[in-house]
């Protein structure tokens, strides 16, 4: 179906999927209720390194510095910055007192919702001065960007709680931000959360698996194709993009590691994600760039070796790496704009405009991370992530499917180049036989013209000169017109196939000699044993045969005054001999009267290959045409 | 075809031949032989069929190219009117072709135009008596004819279901004998049988050719449904 062939579609479809998305979440946020309380008030105290919360509110935390959520204090760099172990670095303790309205005990569980909060350290919320919840995690690292949906403990002849006071510990100067709080039912405030959950947490983290999971297959793919680099960095880019991910849905429990290692992971990985997205448009377009590689490499291993556990704690000194790290991708999205509009690649282009897109995500995100905006807002560069793994998708789908595409043009290419070949090869062949049978009719016509002149013809011209001379009377006129007769058989005979059979060809010769032999009184004594079949006889040597054993008999019949005639065929060694032996009055093979004829037989006789000896006595002549059994043996 | 050398009766000879020149050598030929009677001669396909309505003459011979017709078509014909009559295809070469074609049709040998008279009158005596001439090349021909990997199921049993001849082995090896050029008292000094008894292989060789044309006739009519 063409529809789903379109380039269109696949947009389409991720188009329709974000719609759905959207609708569902929009439906599940109008079903939603509960209350949101916005007037709280603010009490910090200073303290060193990290302390657990007490067991009760403070009293007094009502009188704090009243504030509106969110609240979020600005950041300032701190004195402290400097301390190699987080047991002395300045913090600061910031309780929250939020006075919640009253509610009507309908027996139903209350839940206390808070969107976000922006805090290191120790998450404690306390009920009426009562420790209700705290978290457990990582100090640093502890899914702060998680929102939190708790419930108030319910026991018997309890009240709905009236005041809540919220403890968080923090790094002196950097976080302490607290958003809006919560309160109603689950009913009222479960679309709230899973809604906030789905887009803060979920979507990000499904986005980033899947996008590794891609990255994997073509990790799968690079292997079997070593030389086709995209795919080692597709799967690299992923990777980065997953481990870079990791801090947005990990951290709500403790972490298998540090908060050292986790930092330096999450702070530095942005660096190689540029990188490998880097390479990859090069790969894509095939374009180096090498002074924007090396600056890319140059800044992120710089980053990343100076930011290692031990050295500089990236969690603290985020700012200026992201900083950095915005400008570096800067120059990369404006490279891989160019290098798309270069090549005229659309979808390389979206994703160069995506990079830009990313990096003003990333200025707000920055500006969030440090309570420069409401902190009630979502990063964005979460979302701008499932776009970028959307995009990538839809890249390594275009080169899937062009790459079958091309497979399958290949193939058809190749059939098509196959039945053209086949077709010139037919026609080449076609004209090669062609020209063959024509250099075989060519030669037969001159073998038959020659045969004509030398023998029908110069008999019918002796036979006219004698008629035409006194001498006509003394002349046998038929005997010469029977001889003419003989002749054009034997030409007829010898253009009939023998199909390597000498006997056969020696056979017609008997049965068109035996009227004449008949005639002139003579015996014919045929011994003939059964010879092997005569490879190379073809037409023309068939012809030089006949043609030599007929002047044989002739040169018997008028010359020799014989009575018997014996042919004889038989195999000596690799030859077939062939015999004629009368018993007249033999002859001088050099007589110029014989002379002619017998230099003719000697002729045809090398033509094929043959030999021909006379052996004279006085009992008789015997002939022997001697032909070779195997062509590797015949002239041809 | 009774061998009766002793009667006295002529032999009654007719003709089938459009060449003036060779009627002319043939009417020559048999007025110089007291024992052969010309009881007819046609020009034309047309003339010789109204002959073929007259009492049968004992031997027919018949040339091919005809004005009006193929002499085929006539020794067919000929055969069936006078089954009697010993038929043969006047000639130049011999040419396997014609002849094997003539003989299919029921002719029982051949006539070489270009023989001197005395050969011609000996010929059509030799026919009569039931000798049928036969050149190497038509003897090879035949051979091939009756080749057993020529048909499918050409095994003796099939051959005789369908009642398609089959060559003995004394035939094939008659024939063999001719293809090597032996005349047929070679032949039958070689086979140990008497020169008429090779004469009788070579006539029935050539009444299996006639059936067996004839029911390959039969076998093709029925593949294309018209029997």
């Amino acid at each position: 179906m063409d529809f789903f062939r379109a380039r269109w579609f696949p947009w389409a479809a991720f188009a329709v999927a974000g719609a759905i998305l959207l609708m569902i979440a929009l439906v599940f946020q109008a079903r939603a209720g509960g209350e949101r309380v916005t007037a709280a008030a603010l009490t910090a105290t200073q303290t060193i390194g990290y302390q657990a919360p007490p067991r009760e509110a403070p009293p007094n935390l009502q009188r704090g510095t009243p504030i509106a959520l969110p609240y979020s204090p600005k950041p300032f760099a701190s004195v402290g910055l400097g301390a190699t172990s987080i047991l002395s670095l300045p913090t600061q303790v910031s309780w929250y007192w939020v006075e919640l309205p009253p509610r009507n005990n309908n027996g139903r569980h209350i839940y206390l919702y808070i969107p976000r909060r922006k805090s290191d350290g120790t998450l404690a919320i306390y009920a009426d001065g009562r420790l209700i919840h705290q978290t457990h995690s990582n100090l640093q690292w502890n899914g702060s960007n998680q929102p939190l949906l708790i419930a108030f403990p319910q026991t018997d002849g309890s009240e709905p709680p009236r005041s809540l006071q919220i403890r968080l510990q923090h790094v002196r100067g950097i976080g302490g931000a607290l958003s809006s709080v919560w309160v109603g039912d689950y009913r009222q405030l479960a679309p709230r959360y899973s809604v906030r959950d789905f887009f803060q947490v979920q979507l990000p983290a499904f986005s980033s698996v899947a996008f590794l999971f891609t990255g994997v297959f073509g990790l799968l793919l690079w292997f079997g194709r070593r030389n086709e680099r995209i795919y080692l960095l597709y799967f690299a880019m992923s990777a980065a993009c997953f481990v870079r991910m990791l801090h947005i849905f990990l951290g709500a429990r403790p972490l298998i590691v540090s908060d050292d290692w986790f930092g330096w992971l999450t702070v530095v990985s942005p660096y190689w994600m540029i990188l490998t997205t880097h390479l990859f448009v090069e790969e894509l377009h095939q374009r180096r760039k090498p002074i924007l590689t090396w600056t890319i490499v140059f800044a992120g291993s710089g980053w990343t070796i100076a930011t290692l556990p031990g050295l500089l704690d990236p969690t603290l000194i985020s700012v200026p790496i992201y900083v950095s790290l915005l400008f570096v991708g800067l120059i990369g999205a404006a490279n891989a704009i160019v290098q798309a509009v270069k090549a005229h690649s659309r979808v390389s282009l979206l994703m160069g405009i995506w990079c830009l897109v990313t990096i003003g995500a990333g200025i707000y995100d920055l500006c969030l991370q440090q309570n420069l905006v409401n902190i009630e807002n979502v990063y964005l560069t979460n979302f701008t992530g499932v776009g970028f793994t959307l995009l990538s998708w839809y890249v390594m789908y275009s080169r899937y499917s062009d790459a079958l595409e091309t497979a399958t043009k290949a193939k058809t290419d190749l059939a098509e180049r196959l039945a053209l070949r086949e077709a010139e090869l037919t026609a080449s062949h076609a004209q090669l036989r062609e020209i063959e049978n024509r250099e075989l009719l060519h030669r037969e016509r001159q073998r038959l013209m020659q045969d004509m002149h030398d023998g029908l013809g110069s008999s019918l011209v002796t036979a006219l000169r004698a008629f035409e001379s006194d001498r006509a009377a003394d002349i046998d006129a038929v005997a010469i017109l029977h001889g003419c007769i003989d002749d054009l058989k034997l030409t007829i005979d010898s253009m009939e196939p023998v199909e390597t059979d000498l006997l056969l060809l020696l056979a017609t010769l008997r049965f068109r000699l035996q009227p004449r032999l008949e005639a002139s009184g003579v015996k014919l004594v045929w011994r003939a044993s059964s010879i092997p079949p005569l490879e190379w006889l073809d037409q023309r040597h068939a012809l030089h045969i006949l043609r030599i054993l007929q002047e044989a008999f002739t040169n018997v019949l008028k010359h020799a005054a014989a009575s018997q005639i014996a042919l004889t065929i038989h195999v000596q060694d690799d030859r077939v001999l062939v015999s004629v032996q009368d018993n007249g009055k033999g002859f001088e093979p050099s007589s110029p009267i014989r002379g002619r004829g017998l230099a003719n037989q000697k002729s045809r006789a090398e033509a094929i290959g043959a030999a021909i000896s006379w052996a004279p006595s006085s009992r008789g002549t015997t002939l022997i045409l001697s032909l070779p059994i195997t062509k590797s043996l015949a002239t041809i | 075809m009774s061998i009766d050398d002793a009667a006295p009766a002529p032999l009654k000879v007719a003709l089938v031949e459009d060449d003036a020149a060779f009627q002319n050598a043939f009417r020559t030929a048999l007025t110089t032989a007291p024992d052969l009677l010309m009881v007819g001669v046609a020009a034309t396909a047309a003339e010789a069929r109204g002959m073929l309505c007259a009492p049968p003459a004992d031997v027919l011979v018949v040339d091919l190219g005809l004005p009006d017709g193929s002499g085929i078509e006539i020794i067919g014909e000929a055969h069936a009117r006078w089954p009697t009559c010993a038929i043969m295809v006047a000639t130049t070469f011999a040419d396997e072709r014609h002849v094997i074609a003539s003989i299919e049709a029921g002719a029982s040998g051949y006539l070489l135009k270009d023989s001197r008279l005395e050969t011609i009158a000996e010929d059509i005596r030799t026919l009569h008596a039931g000798g049928s001439p036969i050149s190497p090349r038509i003897a090879r021909q035949v051979l091939m004819r009756f080749r057993p990997d020529e048909r499918s199921a050409a095994t003796p049993e099939s051959d005789a279901a369908t009642g398609v001849p089959s060559l003995s082995d004394r035939e094939k090896e008659t024939l063999q004998l001719i293809t090597r050029g032996f005349s047929f008292e070679e032949i039958a000094e070689l086979m140990n049988v008497s020169r008429n008894t090779v004469l009788t292989f070579v006539r029935r060789i050539y009444a299996k050719l006639e059936v067996r044309s004839k029911t390959e006739a039969v076998f093709e009519a029925r593949a294309h449904g018209l029997l």
